[in-house]
C-alpha cells in the first residue's frame, strides 16, 4: 500500500477513518462463523504483498497520527511507559530490533548507519536525525525502549525469561484494550492473564506459555486477538475508563455502523539476542461496521461470531451493552447463506 | 460470569509447614499471625536457628505469654509493625543462602514482608505466607495510582480521589494490592450496594 500518512485523531472528534486500500487489508480474525480462545500462534513469516504481515512490523497510513496520539498519552500520564530497572540489555535489544527492521522494510522513511557504536537513525516521516553511542543510555534523550517505543505503532512489552515463566517487565502500553501496565508490570504469565475468562478451563493459556518459553531468535510468531471498542479511540485503557465508558451507553441501531468498532490486535512475539527477553508487539487495527460492511461477507461472519459469542467472552470484552444494537445493524447484511471458511474479504 | 470463574492472580494461602532443607529460618508475624506462629512450633522443629519477629499490633487477642512459652528459638518483639521491619531489613543484610522465609498476618503485612525480601533478590515463591485476622485488602486505584488499605467492602471509597472504586480480584504482587476501578464510570451516581465482604 501506498505511505501517504493521514492527519487525524484517535479522541475528541475521532476524525480517524481507513481508506479503501487500509480496508482491504484488514486483518479479520474470523476464519468460521463461531469464535472461541485458541492457541491460534502461527510463524510470522512474511505475508503477500501488501498485507498487514508483509514485513516484520507494519507501518502503515495511519503512523504519524498514531505516533502524534501515543504521545499525548504518555505526555498526559508518563506511567504508560514502564521498565523494571533489570531490563536495560532488553530495552537496547528492542531499539536495535526496531531500527534494524523498519530501516529494512521502510528504506524509504527510515534510515539507520553504524560507524562501530556510533549510530544515526533518521525517521522521515516524524522528522527525526539522532546521532547516539548504542549502548549508552546518556546519549538518547529518554530511555532506549521508550525512545523507539514512541516511534512504532502499537504497544510493546518485554518479557524476562525465568522460574520457568515471563514477566512483564517493561512495557509501553497506549493503545491497550483495558488493561493496566502500571498494575500488570512485573507480573508473571499466569498472573497477568489470570482475569480472562474460559481460558483456564481450555489449557490455552499454559500451552501458550509452554510454546513461548521455546521461541527461538530466528523464528518469531504471531496471532490475531480481537475485541470491540466505541468510536476509534486506541487509548481505551483502565486508567481512562471514566472518559469512554460511558460512550458504551450511546450505540443504537442507527449509529452502530459508524460508532461501533471491531478492535484487532496483530500480536507478534520476537526473541531477543542479547537479554533472551522476548519482544511481545501488540498492534491496534481499528474498523468501523460500516467500512467493514463494504465487504458484505465480513459482515456476514462477524453478524454470526458476535450473535453466538459465549456470555462470559460477552461480559469480559464489554459488548454486553450495545451488543443487540450492533446484531440489528449487522442483520441487514446477513442472508444466511453458507460463506464458507477462511478471513478473506470476498 | 459463570460459576467456578476465578483469576488467576489471586493469591492462594496455605498453612505454614517447616521446610528442613535450610541452613536457617526467619517467621515474621503479625497480630493474629501469633496462633500461627504457635500451630508452627507444634510441628517437629527444624535443626537450624529459628529467628522469629512478631509484632502483636491489630491481634484481637494477647499471644505474647503463649508465644514466649512455646517458641524455643530467637524470639524478638516489637511494637510496631514498622520497627519490624526496619529490623527484618537489617536481618536480611546479613543473611546466607538458605535462608527459609515464613510470614503470616494480613495480606499487606505479609506482601511488605516479601517486598523487603524481594529487595534483596529473594523470589516471592520462596516466601512461605498463612493469612491470618482478617481478609482486608490494598487497593490500587487504576484512575489516580493512590493506595488504600484495610478495605473491607466490595466497593471502597479511593483514599486519593474519592471515587466509589470495585475491588477486583485482579492481584498484583509488587504492589501487594488488589485492582480498584470506578464502578460508576459508565453510569454515574449508580453504585451497587456496598456490602463487606472481606471481614
Amino acid at each position: 500500500m501506498s505511505l501517504a500518512f493521514k492527519q487525524e485523531t484517535f479522541r475528541d472528534d475521532y476524525t480517524f477513518r481507513n481508506s479503501p486500500e487500509a480496508i482491504r487489508r484488514f486483518p479479520f480474525p474470523f476464519p468460521e462463523d463461531q469464535y472461541m480462545y485458541s492457541v491460534n500462534i502461527e510463524p510470522h513469516t512474511a505475508g503477500p504483498k501488501g498485507a498487514v504481515t508483509e514485513f516484520t512490523l507494519d507501518v502503515d497510513e495511519h503512523y504519524v497520527a498514531e505516533c502524534r496520539d501515543k504521545a499525548i498519552t504518555l505526555e498526559q500520564d508518563p506511567g504508560r511507559c514502564a521498565v523494571l530497572p533489570h531490563m536495560m540489555d532488553a530495552e537496547w535489544d528492542f531499539l536495535e530490533f526496531t531500527m534494524e527492521s523498519l530501516a529494512r522494510d521502510y528504506p524509504e522513511q527510515f534510515s539507520l548507519s553504524k560507524n562501530g557504536k556510533a549510530w544515526t537513525w533518521v525517521n522521515r516521516p516524524l522528522g527525526i536525525e539522532q546521532s547516539f553511542v548504542f549502548g549508552d543510555a546518556a546519549t538518547l534523550p529518554m530511555g532506549p525502549f521508550e525512545y523507539m517505543g514512541r516511534q512504532v505503532q502499537g504497544d510493546f512489552v518485554l518479557l524476562d525469561q525465568r522460574e520457568d515463566t515471563l514477566f512483564a517487565d517493561a512495557g509501553i502500553v497506549t493503545s491497550q484494550a483495558d488493561w493496566s501496565l502500571a498494575f500488570n508490570v512485573g507480573m508473571s504469565w499466569n498472573e497477568w492473564h489470570g482475569p480472562v475468562p474460559q481460558v483456564t478451563k481450555l489449557g490455552v493459556m499454559d500451552r501458550a506459555l509452554k510454546f513461548l518459553m521455546s521461541l527461538q531468535q530466528a523464528n518469531p510468531v504471531r496471532r490475531l486477538n480481537w475485541t470491540m471498542t466505541i468510536n476509534p479511540r486506541l487509548d481505551t485503557s483502565p486508567e481512562n475508563y471514566p472518559l469512554w465508558g460511558g460512550d458504551r451507553n450511546k450505540v443504537t441501531a442507527e449509529n452502530a455502523g459508524e460508532l461501533a468498532h471491531l478492535r484487532v490486535e496483530l500480536q507478534t512475539l520476537f526473541r531477543m539476542p542479547r537479554s533472551n527477553a522476548i519482544v511481545f508487539s501488540i498492534r491496534c487495527y481499528l474498523i468501523s461496521m460500516q467500512e467493514m460492511a463494504t465487504y458484505p461477507r465480513w459482515a456476514k461472519r462477524f453478524h454470526r461470531v458476535l450473535r453466538d459469542l459465549h456470555p462470559d467472552l460477552v461480559e469480559y470484552k464489554g459488548i454486553t451493552k450495545y451488543q443487540q444494537a450492533v446484531l440489528a445493524w449487522l442483520s441487514r447484511f446477513d442472508d444466511g447463506a453458507d460463506i464458507g471458511t477462511g478471513t478473506q474479504p470476498e | 460470569m459463570e460459576r467456578g470463574y476465578w483469576i488467576r492472580s489471586k493469591p492462594v494461602y496455605t498453612a505454614l509447614l517447616w521446610n528442613d532443607k535450610a541452613t536457617a529460618h526467619a517467621v515474621l508475624a503479625e497480630g493474629e499471625g501469633g496462633l500461627a506462629v504457635l500451630k508452627l512450633f507444634q510441628q517437629a522443629l527444624p535443626e537450624q536457628p529459628i529467628t522469629v519477629f512478631y509484632s502483636p499490633a491489630g491481634a484481637d487477642k494477647d499471644y505474647l505469654p503463649a508465644l514466649q512459652a512455646a517458641v524455643d528459638a530467637d524470639l524478638r518483639v516489637f511494637e510496631t509493625t514498622a520497627d519490624l521491619m526496619a529490623a527484618w531489613a537489617s536481618y536480611l543484610a546479613e543473611a546466607r543462602m538458605g535462608l527459609r522465609i515464613y510470614t503470616t498476618g494480613i495480606e499487606k503485612f505479609m506482601w511488605d514482608v516479601a517486598e523487603t525480601a524481594a529487595s534483596f533478590g529473594i523470589l516471592n515463591q520462596d516466601v512461605m505466607k498463612e493469612l491470618t485476622g482478617s481478609l482486608a485488602r490494598s487497593v490500587y486505584c487504576v484512575h489516580c495510582k493512590s493506595l488504600t488499605h484495610e478495605v473491607t467492602s466490595n466497593i471502597a471509597t479511593c483514599g486519593g480521589c474519592g471515587r466509589k472504586l470495585f475491588v477486583r480480584d485482579h492481584f498484583s504482587r509488587r504492589m501487594g494490592a488488589y485492582m480498584g476501578l470506578m464502578v460508576d464510570a459508565e453510569n454515574p451516581g449508580e453504585v451497587p450496594q456496598i456490602e463487606e465482604i472481606y471481614p
